[in-house]
């Protein structure tokens, strides 16, 4: 068979004829003077020559016509656009000034060689199209490059890497690079340099590769640019960082970071290329956050510490985003807030606790006369106590706020403000005393005239450094001592926002904290129904005896009310206190106990009279005649002592000594009583004589006559009794030692109920496993639980584990 | 191999020689003017016409050879009857381009050689 001919119409074929042609053709196509050329002509001939097998030749023709286009052409001009500058640039010189003429020259050179690449990538497209034959037969099959991959290759090795000039061995894409890095320097320096031109030499550079197989990461950008624009990068940055830190303050140089961080988005968008974003980003990262970040943050006077104290919440927002770029713990802005936080919450401690001096503990001889600057002292102390909750809830809010807006929320952050406060709180011992009084004073007065919203608000607050508090037992016994004293005297602002707040406790805390206090609340609810049936049942009776006294009584339940606090055990441990009672005040009590015995037998009523209180109505006869009457409110054992003066002709007394017996009112109550009675210049009901401030055995008391009030109803107040006050040294002793007793049973309980259920514990997991299910009420000290588990041995309870190098326990049924 | 045709999106525009001035980039007609060896003018529409890939790019505006602003294609290779048939193939094609089970066109034998050999030529 004849060889392939194809269409050729049987013309021989001399190929240096039509290469000839053909090579004036692409010469024109170089010259841009396509338009004279027929496609058609050309495509045909390169169609011929391949058919007749010279397709190779015609591939070798053609690339050594272009190479030699490039070398002679192309590389000449742009060589000559290469001035000295630019290659001082190059060559890693520092060039001083001429700032202008560099850039000026890098433009031109950066235009012409931007041009020849063009015109190079265009023609070699129509060139393509013109040997396409050649280029989907030959090329195929032998597997060689395309044309237009073939040319490319050749610009870059005859141009781009060729040298510059003939003395030095820089080449062309040296020159390129180092001119386009030294316009970049210059836009950061703030300088306008010419973006579309520098992008599409970038353009330039992403489509030209290594080597005839394209692979992305082979892109002459990503092998040559890139890496020293990093580079180049890096050592500015480095070099601006230090700048900044030296110079700067904190809040200025946040806002440069992300000024720059922004300006290299848009760089890599406008004139780079988005290959580049990430890895800039993190250089900037590196070099100027993660490098001055912490001395930033602990800038003298104007690092975080400053912002925290000014409420700069933008600056600190900034500082929070730079942080978090490089540290996603955002380990130094923590560190910072708490350390601020717990110096904050340090001087609020130290400011309630130096406020006042504590009394110094004397004799008790000059007991009484310092009572009057004990009680002022203790008064300070509850003011104080409630300022300090006032602080922390201000600091609270404050930090809030900024967690909020500044920090965005941020889970790490939150956590670490928690723990910075629960430092603080927990390292003032008194923050349970301090926090229940400051409830008390808002649940008795402070709940006034607030809306519903604002209460539940206040009351969240309270709630809120309840559960930073770490003694939680503590704060129960407080605020049961507190609780029943609002109780008792009917001090409380409402009803239902105590119960919110227990409610709220019970939610927050737990159910076993708000039992008692819940039973606390029943036994007053009982306590009314009960004297209403009193009532009804006393009418029932039939007899209506105007002598008869109206009784409200309050029944408690022993357990479940503060009673040591309240009452104080006689020697025999019995807490019934003495005190012989008028007739009339003791049939009706008489009365009232054999109701409520016939009701619930098998009780014991034991009657509290320090605690209660009664209304008399008192006549008083003036010298001229006149009566007054005034309904008077006392405490109960006033009460008593007053009715001892009914009986009593008008200009007759009553000494001490006589009262006490008559009354068997313990001393330091009398005394007390008498005080507010005779002493206290609004209430002198009774005269005093002598008529000094102090009640000593020998004085004598008369019914004052010429007692006179503004007032129908006057109240007698009881010299320092009644009011929930901060506690003194002395008391506050005494709480800690009966809370220590109460902590120890709870551990052994503790202790005793793990036992129970796991027969048999190591030694460091028992231990583990109190502290965890304790940690709800209070941490407990691991001595005191060695101590606990020592004892329960003695009991036997528990024994030791075999084992004796492994210390464990086994449980004794 | 990637063939690089210039219908695909280039930056620049299509170059014309620096001296003479830039041609007018009006609308090209809807016709075009395919002439076989023996001299017979084929008017086919340009879209037909572009189904061929070397058709395409002989008359690709941004390229401006010749044809392109002539919008006339000497064809010496082919003659009138292949010619013909050719452009009857591009109208089929073109016609049927969305659908598919096309039936065949139809081809007379005598001129099924030098139709394939002027498929290949032409790039379709």
């Amino acid at each position: 068979m004849a060889p392939w001919q194809g269409l050729t119409n049987n013309d021989t074929v001399d190929f240096d004829v039509t290469w000839g042609i053909l090579e004036g053709a692409l010469r024109e196509i170089h010259a841009k003077n396509a338009s004279k050329l027929s496609f058609e002509e050309l495509y045909r001939n390169a169609y011929k020559l391949v058919l007749k097998k010279k397709g190779e030749e015609l591939y070798n023709r053609v690339s050594g016509l272009e190479q030699e286009l490039l070398r002679e052409n192309v590389r000449s001009r742009v060589v000559q656009m290469v001035t000295s500058p630019l290659i001082l640039g190059a060559s890693g010189e520092q060039v001083g000034g001429q700032a202008h003429q560099r850039r000026a020259d890098g433009e031109r050179f950066l235009g012409v060689l931007k041009n020849a690449y063009k015109d190079h990538d265009i023609c070699m497209k129509m060139i393509t199209d013109v040997l396409m034959y050649m280029e989907r037969t030959y090329c195929q099959d032998q597997r060689h490059p395309s044309i237009y991959a073939m040319a490319m290759a050749l610009f870059r090795t005859q141009v781009l890497r060729s040298p510059a000039t003939d003395q030095s061995d820089i080449n062309v894409m040296a020159i390129l690079e180092s001119a386009i890095l030294d316009m970049i320097a210059m836009e950061r320096k703030n300088e306008i340099i010419d973006r579309p031109l520098i992008r599409a030499c970038i353009c330039m550079l992403e489509e030209l590769y290594e080597t005839f197989q394209e692979e992305e990461s082979s892109k002459l950008y990503l092998t040559s640019f890139e890496p020293k624009f990093l580079e180049s990068s890096r050592i500015f940055y480095h070099r601006e960082g230090q700048d900044l830190v030296a110079n700067a303050d904190a809040g200025t140089f946040c806002r440069h970071a992300r000024k720059r961080l922004r300006e290299e988005d848009e760089r890599c968008q406008q004139t780079l290329s988005t290959l580049t974003d990430q890895k800039i980003k993190s250089v900037v990262d590196k070099e100027l956050i993660g490098a001055h970040i912490r001395d930033v943050i602990n800038m003298e006077g104007t690092g975080v510490k400053h912002m925290l104290d000014n409420d700069r919440l933008e600056d600190l927002s900034n500082v929070f985003d730079l942080n978090s770029r490089v540290d996603p713990k955002k380990a130094a802005l923590k560190d910072a807030v708490q350390k601020r936080i717990v110096s904050l919450g340090s001087e609020i401690n130290n400011m309630s606790s130096g406020a006042v001096v504590p009394p110094p503990n004397n004799a008790s001889e000059q007991a009484k006369k310092e009572e009057g600057e004990k009680d002022k002292n203790v008064n300070q102390q509850t003011a104080s106590a409630i300022k300090w909750v006032d602080d922390v809830l201000t600091l609270k809010t404050k930090y809030d706020r900024i967690w909020e807006e500044a920090f965005k929320k941020d889970s790490n952050m939150e956590k670490a403000l928690e723990y910075s406060f629960q430092e603080f709180i927990n390292a003032n011992q008194r923050s349970s005393e301090h926090l229940s009084l400051y409830l008390d004073e808002y649940l008795k007065k402070g709940a006034k005239g607030k809306t519903d919203l604002e209460v539940d608000a206040n009351l969240d607050k309270g709630i809120l450094l309840l559960q930073y508090i770490q003694d939680k037992d503590h704060f129960e016994n407080y605020y049961k001592k507190h609780l029943s004293k609002r109780l008792l005297q009917r001090k409380s602002a409402s009803m239902d926002i105590e119960r919110q707040m227990i409610s709220k406790m019970k939610m927050k805390v737990g159910n076993t904290f708000t039992q008692r206090l819940e039973s606390m609340f029943k036994d007053m609810a009982l306590s009314e129904d009960l004297t209403k049936q009193y009532k009804t049942h006393v009418a029932e009776l039939g007899d209506p005896d105007t002598t008869r006294i109206d009784l409200e009584a309050s029944i408690l339940t022993t357990t479940m009310w503060p009673v040591d606090s309240m009452v104080r055990r006689n020697e025999d441990g019995s807490t019934k206190t003495a005190c012989i009672y008028p007739p009339v005040v003791e049939n009706a009590r008489k009365r009232f106990e054999h109701f409520y015995l016939k009701k619930h037998s098998g009780r014991t009523l034991s009657w509290q009279p320090q605690l209660g209180s009664a209304d008399i109505r008192a006549t008083f006869t003036k010298p001229d005649g006149k009566t007054k009457r005034h309904e008077l409110n006392v405490s109960t054992y006033a009460m008593v002592i007053l009715l001892l003066f009914n009986d009593l002709p008008a200009d007759q007394c009553l000494s001490y000594e006589e009262i006490q017996a008559r009354t068997s009112i313990p001393e330091n109550e009398l005394c007390r009583n008498l005080q507010s009675l005779a002493v206290v210049p609004k209430t002198r009901i009774l005269k005093k004589d002598p008529m000094s401030k102090e009640i000593k055995p020998g004085d004598k008391f008369y019914f004052n006559e010429s007692f006179t009030s503004p007032y129908m109803k006057v109240k007698v107040g009881v010299v320092s009794n009644a009011g929930s006050k901060a506690e003194n040294s002395d008391e506050r002793r005494a709480t800690k030692r009966k809370a220590d007793e109460e902590r120890g049973t709870t551990i052994e309980a503790a202790i005793v109920r793990i036992m129970k259920q796991r027969k048999h514990l190591p030694h460091q997991q028992l231990i583990a496993e109190v502290i965890q299910q304790l940690a709800n009420r209070f941490q407990p000290d691991v001595n005191m639980i060695k101590q606990r588990i020592e004892s329960l041995m003695e009991r036997e309870y528990l024994e030791r584990g075999p084992d004796p190098s492994k210390p464990s326990y086994t449980y004794l049924a | 191999m990637t063939v690089r045709s210039t219908t695909d999106s280039t930056p620049a525009a299509g170059i014309d020689s620096a001296s003479s001035s830039t041609s007018p980039m009006t609308t090209p007609s809807p016709f075009v003017t395919l002439i076989s060896s023996d001299g017979f003018e084929f008017h086919v529409r340009r879209s037909a016409a572009c189904v061929s890939g070397t058709i395409r790019r002989m008359l690709n505006t941004r390229s401006n050879f010749s044809e392109s602003v002539t919008g006339v294609c000497h064809l010496e290779n082919l003659n009138a009857m292949v010619l013909e048939k050719v452009v009857e193939y591009l109208y089929y094609n073109e016609k049927h381009k969305e659908s598919r089970d096309v039936p065949d066109m139809e081809i007379p034998s005598e001129l099924c050689l030098e139709l394939l050999m002027a498929a290949e030529y032409l790039d379709t």
